[in-house]
C-alpha cells in the first residue's frame, strides 16, 4: 500500500526528516510515537504533498506508483487522507457543500455518477450517526465554531464519506474527552479492513488504548530508531524517549 | 482635458436656450469655483490614492439630445420583477420607461421649481462644482407619503454611442413619510469611453424606509465618479449595497446624515476589480441625533494591477447619545501587484455610545487551500470556494431574490475570469 524509502524532508532549508523507510501494507495499522519536534507532522504533510516540504532525497510509493509529482488532491483521489491535528476553518463554505463537492470530487475520478444534493444528504446522514454528530454542523462553515471534538468528529465523518484506502491521523487524540476519543476510536476500528491501512501519529499512547496497532515506530530526530509491536507503545509511556535516544 | 477644455463645454451649457436661465448664476458661481481650486491632484489627502490621468489624458463632450442611440439592447441589463427607468446619456427616455402609477417623476426644474429654486447643498469638491456647472440633465422621484412600492425601482444610465461624453445628471430620490421603496441604480456604458458625474440626493423622511442598491458595471474606458448625500429625519431607515465590477475607475463619494432619532443606516459593498481597474469609496455617516444605529461593511477582491481605496468616516456628534455603529472592511488579493489602501476612522464627541471598527486585506489562505485540496478539489475550485465564501456574507443579506440572483450571476461570471 505504502512504502517510503530513504526520505529526505526539508523545511525551509533545514532537514527535518533524514532517511524514513516504512511499508505499510493493505489492512495495516501503524503507529509512528515522538516527541514534539521529532518530524511526525513533517512525515504527514509529506506524505499529503504540503507546499514548502521539500523532498531532497528518497521516494514515496502508493500503490505501487510514486507520488512525489503528484499534487495534494491528485493524493487524495487516489486514496490517501489526512485527519488534521488542527482541522482548518473555512469560513463562509457551507460544511455539506463542501463534503459533497470532494465525494463528487472522488466519484468522477472513478467515473461514477456524482451525487445530487438530496442523494447526498441521505448519504452523509447516515454516516453522521456512525460519529455522533449533531447535524446542526452540516449547516454551518466548515469548522467554523466546532469545538475541539466537533472538528475531529468532522474529520472523521469525511474520512468516512471519502472512503480512503490509506488515513493517515496525525495526533487525532490532541484535545479530545475520553467520550469522543471512544467514538473516533470505534470508528476507526469498523472502518479498518483487510483492503484499508492506517498510520497513526502520536505523542501519547492515549489513544492505543484503544485501537490496536500491528507496528509502532519511535521517531526521534528525523529517523526511526526502533520498531516493535504494540508492546512498544507501552514501553514507551513507561519509559518516556530518553532511554532510545542516541 | 484641460482648463480650456472644461471652459468650452460650460460655454456650450450656457448658451442652450432651453435652460431657464435663471440657473445660470448658480452654474456661473460654481464654475468660477472649479476654475479656482482645480481637479485634485494626488497631493490632496482625498485623492492620494486615487489616478486621474485617465480622465486628463481624454476629451469628452457635453452631450447633445440626438446624442442617444435608438438601438440599445436593454434585455441585458433586464432585472426580473422590477420596474425600469431609463436615463440614456443623462435624458430620461419616457417610452422606454415602465415607472410604477405611483411614483412621480420630474425633470429637475420641475423639481426645483417645486422647491423654491432651493438647490440643495454639496460639498464643493471639483467634481461637485463641475456636477452643478455642467448639469444638463437627471431625474427627480418623488414617493408620496404612506406609499409603498413593492417592486424595485431599477433606474438604469446607460452611456452609448461613439462619442467621449461627459455626462452630469443629477438624481433626487424622496421618500416622503411613512413610505418605502427599493431604488436600484445601475450605471452600465458601452464600448465608447465616457466620464459620468453624478450627484444623488436622497432624502428619507420620518418613518420612511429605502433600501438602495448601486451597481456600477461599465465598460472598462469609463470613469464614474459619483457623489450621494443622503438625509434622515427620524425613525427612518436607509440601507444601502453597492456593487461594482468593472469600469476603468469607479468613485462614490457619500455623506449620510442621520438628522433623527431612532434611525437606522446600513452600509454595505462589494467590490471586484481586475486589470488596472480603480474603485474607490468614500463614506461619512454623521450621527447628528441620539439613538440611531449605523453600520458600514465594505468588502473588495482585488486581482491583476487593480487598486481599491475604502475611507469610512463615521462622526458621532456631541448630541448623538447611544448611538450604535460598526465599521468592517475586509479585502482579498488574488495578486500580489494589486493594492488595497483601507482606512476606517471613528470620530466620536459623545460619550455614551458603542462603536467598534476593524480591517483586514490578506491573500487567499494557504491553509485553507491546501486543507480543501487534501479533501480531493482542485487548486481552481478550492480557491473559487473560499472567494465565494468570501463574499457570500454580504451577498446574502440582499433581501430581494431577483437582485441578489442578479448580482450572484455577475459575480459568478467575474469569478470564472479572475479565478485561474
Amino acid at each position: 500500500m505504502l512504502e517510503i524509502n530513504n526520505l529526505h524532508v526539508e523545511v525551509e532549508n533545514k532537514e527535518i526528516l533524514s532517511g524514513i523507510d516504512l511499508k505499510v501494507k493493505a489492512g495495516e495499522m501503524h503507529a509512528i510515537m515522538g516527541l514534539n519536534g521529532s518530524g511526525k507532522s513533517t512525515l504527514s504533510n509529506a506524505i499529503t504533498g504540503r507546499e514548502n516540504y521539500n523532498v531532497t532525497k528518497g521516494d514515496i510509493i502508493f500503490k505501487d506508483e510514486s507520488i512525489l509529482e503528484m499534487e495534494p488532491n491528485e493524493r487524495a483521489l487516489a486514496g490517501i487522507f489526512m485527519s488534521f491535528q488542527y482541522p482548518t476553518v473555512i469560513p463562509g463554505v457551507n460544511n455539506t457543500y463542501f463534503l459533497r463537492a470532494a465525494v463528487n470530487a472522488k466519484k468522477k475520478y472513478r467515473g461514477e455518477k456524482e451525487y445530487d444534493a438530496a442523494t447526498f444528504l441521505k448519504f452523509v446522514k447516515s454516516k453522521l450517526k456512525e460519529v455522533e454528530m449533531d447535524a446542526k454542523y452540516l449547516k454551518r462553515a466548515v469548522n467554523e465554531g466546532f469545538s475541539g471534538g466537533e472538528k475531529k468528529r468532522n474529520e472523521m465523518l469525511q474520512l468516512l464519506c471519502l472512503e480512503p484506502e490509506l488515513a493517515i491521523m496525525d495526533e487525532t487524540d490532541s484535545g479530545l474527552d475520553i467520550d469522543a476519543l471512544k467514538i473516533i476510536s470505534k470508528g476507526i476500528n469498523k472502518y479498518k479492513n483487510s483492503s484499508r491501512s492506517f498510520l497513526v501519529i502520536t505523542h501519547y499512547q492515549r489513544l492505543l488504548k484503544y485501537i490496536e496497532p500491528d507496528v509502532v515506530h519511535v521517531l526521534i530526530d528525523g529517523k526511526i530508531v526502533k520498531s516493535g509491536g504494540k508492546e512498544l507503545a507501552l514501553e514507551l509511556e513507561e519509559k518516556g524517549y530518553s532511554w532510545l535516544e542516541s | 482635458m484641460n482648463v480650456s477644455d472644461y471652459q468650452n463645454e460650460f460655454n456650450k451649457i450656457i448658451a442652450r436656450k432651453y435652460f431657464p436661465s435663471r440657473l445660470n448664476s448658480t452654474r456661473q458661481k460654481a464654475f468660477s469655483k472649479f476654475l479656482d481650486i482645480g481637479l485634485p491632484t494626488k497631493k490632496w489627502e482625498d485623492w492620494r490614492h486615487t489616478d486621474l490621468s485617465f480622465l486628463n489624458k481624454n476629451n469628452f463632450r457635453i452631450s447633445e439630445a440626438n446624442d442617444a442611440p435608438e438601438n440599445i439592447d436593454f434585455s441585458k441589463y433586464k432585472i426580473k420583477n422590477t420596474h425600469t427607468l431609463v436615463i440614456i446619456n443623462g435624458h430620461y427616455v419616457e417610452h422606454l420607461s415602465d415607472a410604477p402609477k405611483e411614483l412621480k417623476v420630474l425633470t429637475n426644474y420641475e423639481y426645483l421649481e417645486q422647491n423654491d429654486w432651493k438647490q440643495k447643498d454639496k460639498k464643493d469638491t471639483p467634481f461637485d462644482l463641475l456636477n452643478t456647472s455642467l448639469c444638463d440633465s437627471g431625474m427627480s422621484f418623488i414617493i408620496e407619503p404612506d406609499t409603498d412600492i413593492d417592486k424595485p425601482i431599477h433606474i438604469l444610465f446607460i452611456c452609448s454611442g461613439s462619442e467621449n461624453l461627459i455626462i452630469s445628471p443629477q438624481v433626487n430620490i424622496d421618500i416622503n413619510r411613512s413610505s418605502s421603496a427599493t431604488v436600484i441604480e445601475q450605471y452600465a456604458s458601452e464600448t465608447s469611453s465616457f466620464f459620468q458625474n453624478n450627484c444623488v440626493f436622497a432624502s428619507v423622511k420620518e418613518n420612511a424606509s429605502l433600501n438602495h442598491l448601486r451597481i456600477f458595471s461599465n465598460a472598462n474606458k469609463t470613469i464614474n465618479i459619483s457623489s450621494s448625500y443622503i438625509e434622515q429625519s427620524e425613525n427612518s431607515n436607509y440601507k444601502y449595497f453597492q456593487f461594482v465590477d468593472s469600469g476603468a475607475l469607479q468613485r462614490s463619494d457619500i455623506y449620510n446624515s442621520l438628522k433623527g432619532t431612532n434611525s437606522t443606516c446600513f452600509l454595505s459593498g462589494l467590490t471586484l476589480l481586475d486589470d488596472d481597474q480603480q474603485s474607490a469609496t468614500y463614506i461619512t455617516t454623521d450621527h447628528i441625533m441620539p439613538n440611531c444605529t449605523s453600520s458600514q461593511n465594505f468588502k473588495s477582491v482585488l486581482n491583476n494591477k487593480s487598486s481599491g481605496v475604502f475611507n469610512g468616516r463615521t462622526i458621532v456628534r456631541e448630541d448623538s447619545q447611544k448611538t450604535n455603529s460598526k465599521q468592517s472592511n475586509k479585502n482579498l488579493l488574488l495578486s500580489d501587484k494589486a493594492t488595497m489602501n483601507s482606512n476606517p476612522q471613528l470620530e466620536i464627541y459623545a460619550d455614551d455610545v458603542k462603536c467598534a471598527h476593524g480591517s483586514t486585506t490578506g491573500a487567499l489562505d494557504n491553509e485553507a487551500l491546501f486543507y480543501m485540496q487534501s479533501r480531493g478539489l482542485d487548486r481552481e475550485s478550492a480557491s473559487s470556494l473560499l472567494i465565494r465564501g468570501f463574499v457570500i456574507e454580504l451577498m446574502e443579506e440582499i433581501e430581494n431574490k431577483d437582485l441578489r440572483n442578479y448580482l450572484f450571476n455577475r459575480f459568478d461570471k467575474w469569478l470564472i475570469k479572475n479565478n485561474k
